[in-house]
C-alpha cells in the first residue's frame, strides 16, 4: 500500500494536473460561439465620465442582442494593446486615438476587413466622409471607422472679457497676422493674449505640435501636409520650418503667455493652462486646444454656460486638424459583427452626441442632438471644413510621432537651435 | 522507499524550477533572442540594434548615451547619498532618547508604494510656487522659481545664475531632484540595517577605544566603519541594484522627457511606445549584463561569509 507520504504527493500531483486542465478548458472558453451573441472584448482609452457615456451608448445593443461588453480603458493603449497582439491574445474590438499602429498591423494582416462584417463596409462608405474612409484604409482595403472626433481649429476665448474690451474674435478668412495682431492689441491693454500649457508626461509637448500642424495647415496646404506624413516633404523643409517659427512667435514674445516663456510653458500641464481665460478676472486671453477643451473647461468651472462664458472662434486660415478614436476589429465573430454594425449608426452615436463631450463624423447624425451651440458648432466645423486633414503627429506614430514631441519641449527651451532640432526629427523617421 | 530515491530531491524542487524556467529562464533567453531581431522580432540583423545603442543616430526619442550616462549617476550619486545619511543618522539617532520617533519618520517613506511618492514629489515640484513646495521655500528665501523635473541645466548655473555648463552632462536640475526623491525614499532602509548592524558592535570595544583615548571622531572612523563594513556592503548592493534598475519614479515623473531618460525607461518606451522590439531587447540585455557582475560579487561575499562563519 502507499504510505501516507506517497498519497500527499499523489493528491499534490493530480491537483496541478486538474488546475492545468482548468485552465486549458478556460482558454478555449470563447472560441465556440456560432451565431449566438456572446461578449465582446473591448480595448479602449475611456475612463470616468467618458466611459459611462459609452456604456450607456452600447446598453441598447446589449438589450437587444443579450450581448455583453467587457470594456478595458487604459491611456497606455499603444503598449497593452502592442502586448496583447505580440503574445497572441487581441481583444475583438480596439478603439485607439492614434492610427499609426493601426495601419502596422493592418499591413501585417492582424485586423479583419470591414467587409467581413455584412453591410458594415457599406454602412461606413454611405455616412463617412472621404477624408475619414481614407483613413480607414491601408493598401486598398477598408479596416477601420471613426467615431468620437475632436476639431483641432478651435481658439478658446471669454465671450464677455472679448465684449468688455471690444476685441473681436477671429473668423476662418482671418490670417495669422490678425491673429498676431489681436495679441498686440490686448497685451497692449495688459493681459496676457495666451495661456500655453505642454506639460504631458512622457507625451510632454503634442499641445506643440498641435499649434505647429495647424499653422502648417493652413500656411502650406494639405499637399505640404500629406508630404510631411508619407516623408517627401521632410521636417527640414523651409514650409515646415516656418511653421515652426510662427508658433515660437507666439510661445516666445515676451508678454504674450501667461506662462511668461519657454520654461513656464514647458513646466505648465495642458489641461490647467485651459483655465486662466476663464478666471475672474480672466489671467490670459485665449487658449488653443482641441474641442476637448470644453471638457476641461466645464469640469474646472461647472457654473459656466457654453457660448457665453467659454466659446471658440476658428483657427485664423479656415483649414482644420483634428483626431479622432477609430473601431478596428481582430475578428470577424458574430458577436463582433453585430457590435461593430451597432456602433457605426447614427442612431448609438446619437446617445453620447446627446450626453455631450462627444463629435460624431457619420453624416446621419443630426445636428439638434448636441447639447449645446458649442458643440454643435464643433460639429459644423469638422463637417464643413474646406480643408480637413487627421492630427499630424497621430498619423504618423511611432518614434517620429514621440521625436517631435521632444522637438517642440527642445525647441521652447532653445529657439536658436531650431535646424538641428528639424533635423533631429527627420532622423528618427523610419 | 521514495526519500532514497536520486530522484525524489528533483521531484520536490520541480514546481521551483517550472516557476523559474516560465518566469526567469524563457524570459531571458527570448530577450537575448529578440535583441538580436529586427522590430518586430522576424529577421535576424546582427549587432543591429547594438550598434543602434552605440551610434544613438536618434537622440530625440531614444537618448540611449544620456540614459547610460543617467544610469552611471543613479547607482553612483543615489548610493553615495543614500548609504552615508543613512550612517549618519544610524548614528545619530541612537544617541537620542526618542530614537524610537525618530526613526520611524524616517522609515515611514519607505512604506508608501513609489508611483504615490513619485505623484507626491511631482506636486511638491511643481513650477507655480502656489502650489509646489519647493519653489515655494525658494522664492521664500528670495529666489527664483525653477522648473525642477524639466530644467536641464547643471545646478550651478541656476545658483550662480550665470556661467557656462561646466559639469558632466547627467549631472542636471531635474536629474538631481529625481535622485533626491529615490535618497528620501531609501534612507529609510539604509538606517534600519545600518542601525541594526550598530547594535551589534559590543560596547566593550568601544570602551575599550575610549580607554584608549580615543575621541568620538576617532572611533566613528577607526572603529565603527571598520566593524560595519560588510552590513554596508549589503546595503550598497541593494541600492546600486536599485539605482541601475529604477523605473517606476522617472517614469512617472517626467516620463524619461528632458534627458532623465534610465536604461529601464528607455526600453520600456522602445519596446512598448515606438514598437522596436529589438532596440528595446538590446537596451534590457545591457541592463542584465551591468547588473550581473554586481549579483555575482554579492553572492561570492555571501558565500564567503557563510564559510568563514
Amino acid at each position: 500500500m502507499f504510505g501516507s507520504k506517497m498519497s500527499r504527493l499523489l493528491f499534490i500531483l493530480l491537483a496541478i494536473v486538474a488546475l492545468a486542465g482548468l485552465a486549458f478548458v478556460a482558454c478555449g472558453d470563447d472560441e465556440e460561439e456560432g451565431e449566438e451573441i456572446g461578449t465582446v472584448d473591448v480595448l479602449g482609452i475611456w475612463g470616468d465620465e467618458e466611459l459611462v457615456s459609452f456604456e450607456t451608448m452600447v446598453a441598447p445593443w446589449e438589450e437587444d442582442t443579450g450581448g455583453g461588453m467587457e470594456f478595458t480603458g487604459t491611456r497606455d493603449i499603444t503598449t497593452v494593446i502592442t502586448t496583447r497582439v505580440e503574445g497572441g491574445d487581441p481583444p475583438d474590438v480596439a478603439i485607439p486615438a492614434e492610427v499609426g499602429r493601426f495601419q502596422q498591423f493592418a499591413t501585417e494582416g492582424k485586423l479583419t476587413p470591414l467587409s467581413a462584417c455584412e453591410g458594415l463596409e457599406d454602412a461606413v462608405r454611405a455616412n463617412y466622409p472621404q477624408g475619414f474612409i481614407d483613413l480607414g484604409t491601408v493598401d486598398g482595403t477598408l479596416y477601420g471607422f471613426f467615431m468620437k472626433a475632436d476639431t483641432k481649429g478651435t481658439i478658446w476665448y471669454n465671450p464677455k472679457f472679448f465684449d468688455e474690451n471690444g476685441y473681436e474674435p477671429l473668423t476662418a478668412d482671418s490670417t495669422w497676422d490678425d491673429l498676431i495682431a489681436l495679441s498686440d492689441q490686448i497685451l497692449a491693454d495688459g493681459t496676457p493674449p495666451w495661456s500655453i500649457g505642454v506639460e504631458s508626461g512622457e507625451a510632454s509637448g503634442w499641445p506643440g505640435t498641435d499649434w505647429i500642424q495647424q499653422i502648417l495647415l493652413n500656411e502650406a496646404g494639405g499637399t505640404v501636409y500629406d508630404g510631411v506624413i508619407d516623408g517627401s516633404v521632410p521636417f527640414t523643409d523651409a514650409q515646415v520650418k516656418d511653421a515652426w517659427e510662427k508658433f515660437g512667435e507666439v510661445a516666445l514674445t515676451e508678454g504674450y503667455t501667461v506662462q511668461g516663456g519657454a520654461v513656464g510653458i514647458n513646466a505648465a500641464n495642458f489641461v490647467d493652462s485651459s483655465y486662466p481665460p476663464f478666471e475672474s478676472p480672466p489671467t490670459a486671453a485665449m487658449v488653443y486646444l482641441g474641442g476637448f477643451a470644453s471638457g476641461f473647461i466645464t469640469d474646472q468651472f461647472p457654473d459656466a454656460v457654453a457660448g457665453e462664458d467659454f466659446d471658440f472662434f476658428p483657427f485664423p486660415g479656415g483649414a482644420v486638424t483634428g483626431g479622432a478614436n477609430i473601431v478596428y476589429a481582430f475578428n470577424d465573430d458574430a458577436t463582433t459583427c453585430s457590435f461593430l454594425n451597432y456602433l457605426v449608426s447614427a442612431e448609438a452615436q446619437e446617445i453620447w452626441v446627446n450626453i455631450g463631450g462627444f463629435t460624431s463624423v457619420n453624416s446621419q447624425v443630426s445636428l439638434d442632438s448636441y447639447p449645446d451651440a458649442v458643440a454643435r458648432a464643433q460639429a459644423e466645423q469638422l463637417a464643413g471644413a474646406e480643408v480637413f486633414r487627421f492630427d499630424l503627429d497621430d498619423a504618423i506614430g511611432g518614434a517620429l510621432q514621440l521625436a517631435e514631441f521632444d522637438g517642440v519641449t527642445q525647441y521652447l527651451a532653445n529657439p536658436d537651435d531650431l535646424d538641428n532640432i528639424l533635423a533631429g526629427i527627420e532622423a528618427s523617421r523610419e | 522507499m521514495l526519500g532514497r530515491r536520486w530522484w525524489t530531491p528533483w521531484l520536490w524542487l520541480a514546481p521551483a524550477l517550472a516557476l523559474l524556467g516560465v518566469f526567469l529562464v524563457y524570459p531571458v533567453v527570448d530577450t537575448l533572442r529578440r535583441s538580436f531581431l529586427d522590430e518586430r522580432s522576424k529577421n535576424f540583423v546582427g549587432l543591429d540594434n547594438y550598434r543602434f545603442i552605440i551610434d544613438n543616430p536618434q537622440p530625440l526619442v531614444s537618448d540611449t548615451h544620456s540614459a547610460l550616462l543617467n544610469n552611471v549617476m543613479w547607482l553612483t550619486l543615489f548610493t553615495a547619498i543614500t548609504v552615508s545619511l543613512g550612517l549618519i543618522i544610524a548614528v545619530l539617532a541612537g544617541r537620542v532618547r526618542y530614537e524610537a520617533v525618530a526613526k520611524s519618520a524616517i522609515f515611514i517613506p519607505m512604506a508608501i508604494s513609489f508611483v504615490a511618492a513619485s505623484v507626491i514629489w511631482r506636486f511638491m515640484y511643481e513650477f507655480n510656487s502656489d502650489i509646489g513646495t519647493a519653489n515655494a521655500a525658494v522664492t521664500s528665501l528670495g529666489g527664483d522659481a525653477t522648473a525642477w523635473l524639466q530644467n536641464t541645466n547643471a545646478p550651478q548655473t541656476w545658483l550662480t545664475d550665470a556661467g557656462p555648463d561646466t559639469l558632466p552632462r547627467p549631472i542636471q536640475i531635474n536629474n538631481l531632484a529625481l535622485v533626491m526623491v529615490g535618497v528620501w525614499m531609501w534612507t529609510g532602509f539604509a538606517m534600519i540595517v545600518l542601525s541594526a548592524g550598530l547594535k551589534g558592535i559590543s560596547t566593550e570595544v568601544l570602551e575599550a577605544a575610549r580607554v584608549d583615548g580615543a575621541n568620538e571622531w576617532q572611533i566613528f572612523w577607526r572603529v565603527i566603519i571598520p566593524i560595519m563594513s560588510p552590513t554596508i556592503v549589503v546595503v550598497a548592493t541593494t541600492l546600486v541594484i536599485q539605482g541601475l534598475k529604477k523605473f517606476d519614479l522617472v517614469w512617472v515623473m517626467t516620463g524619461g522627457r528632458f534627458k532623465t531618460d534610465v536604461v529601464a525607461t528607455l526600453f520600456y518606451k522602445e519596446a512598448f511606445r515606438i514598437g522596436d522590439f529589438g532596440v528595446g531587447a538590446a537596451l534590457a540585455v545591457v541592463l542584465l549584463l551591468w547588473v550581473l557582475p554586481i549579483m555575482v560579487i554579492s553572492i561570492r561575499r555571501f558565500q564567503f561569509q557563510e564559510e568563514t562563519r
